[in-house]
């Protein structure tokens, strides 16, 4: 099955069946978790955001 | 069982239960819709509407406003636990806005999920055109604006078109088959197509 086939057939089967939300809370949810405490650690201490800013102007999203 | 979604009035009552991304979402609009009006676009669409993907930004179109008033938004989101990526220096972040550049707010001690907080005029067609005409969706007791959904879907198709935009408009095709109008579609595309 093509991946553009599944996101057919997981929104169809939404559409009638709503517990299938729950897996969709997860999943985000597990990627909100795992982002925040690797840039925790990433930036430890007080000058979190100076740190994340010179990342950010690492890969570009920040001039 | 129960339906995905339900139509009240003119709202689009999605079943579920509320994220953490939704309230990431919730507690920055808290803030900004004191200050401004706003309309949220693209992936956060997809997503709140059961696109099983992750993100890191939720896009959200929100007028150009004065510096005095973009002052005391920065300082109400500041106060209420955001960091702008840009600068702690709402002078500097404002130089972005005047010149119409997105700037990025994420939660204190966070870099993602981030909101880019995307400044438009009335010049910028197609994007004022859909903040005009929101659609608005509810999420429990999160109610909030995005674009009518054929806009939204010819958006990801037409201009956007990448993978994950096309997988987008897919999932929105099908899990609202029976709410989108053709002629909507027709009304918009050349409003749409002003992007290209």
């Amino acid at each position: 099955m093509k991946e553009i086939d599944y996101v057919e057939l997981y929104a169809r089967e939404l559409k009638k069946n709503p517990a299938l939300f729950r897996q969709q809370k997860m999943l985000i949810e597990s990627q909100y978790n795992a982002s925040r405490s690797l840039f925790r650690n990433m930036f430890q201490g007080e000058d979190y955001n100076q740190k994340a800013r010179e990342y950010l102007r690492g890969i570009g999203l920040l001039k | 069982m129960g339906a995905g979604y339900i139509i009240k009035g003119e709202v689009i009552i999605i079943n579920r239960e509320l994220t953490e991304l939704d309230r990431f979402v919730m507690d920055f609009l808290q803030v900004l819709k004191k200050h401004s009006d706003y309309l949220i676009v693209s992936g956060f669409v997809s997503i709140s509407t059961g696109r099983t993907r992750g993100t890191e930004d939720v896009d959200i179109l929100v007028p150009v406003m004065s510096k005095s008033q973009f002052t005391n938004l920065f300082a109400e989101l500041r106060e209420n636990g955001f960091w702008c990526y840009q600068s702690e220096n709402p002078d500097e972040v404002y130089d972005y806005i005047k010149e119409m550049v997105s700037v990025r707010f994420a939660r204190v001690k966070e870099m993602y999920p981030n909101i880019e907080f995307i400044p438009i005029t009335p010049a910028k067609k197609a994007k004022y055109f859909e903040f005009t005409h929101p659609q608005k969706m509810r999420v429990h007791n999160f109610e909030f604006k995005v674009p009518p959904i054929e806009f939204e879907i010819l958006y990801k198709e037409l201009v956007l078109a990448g993978d994950k935009d096309l997988k987008d408009a897919k999932h929105l095709r099908t899990i609202f088959s029976d709410l989108i109008k053709k002629e909507k579609f027709k009304e918009y595309e050349a409003v749409v197509r002003m992007e290209l």
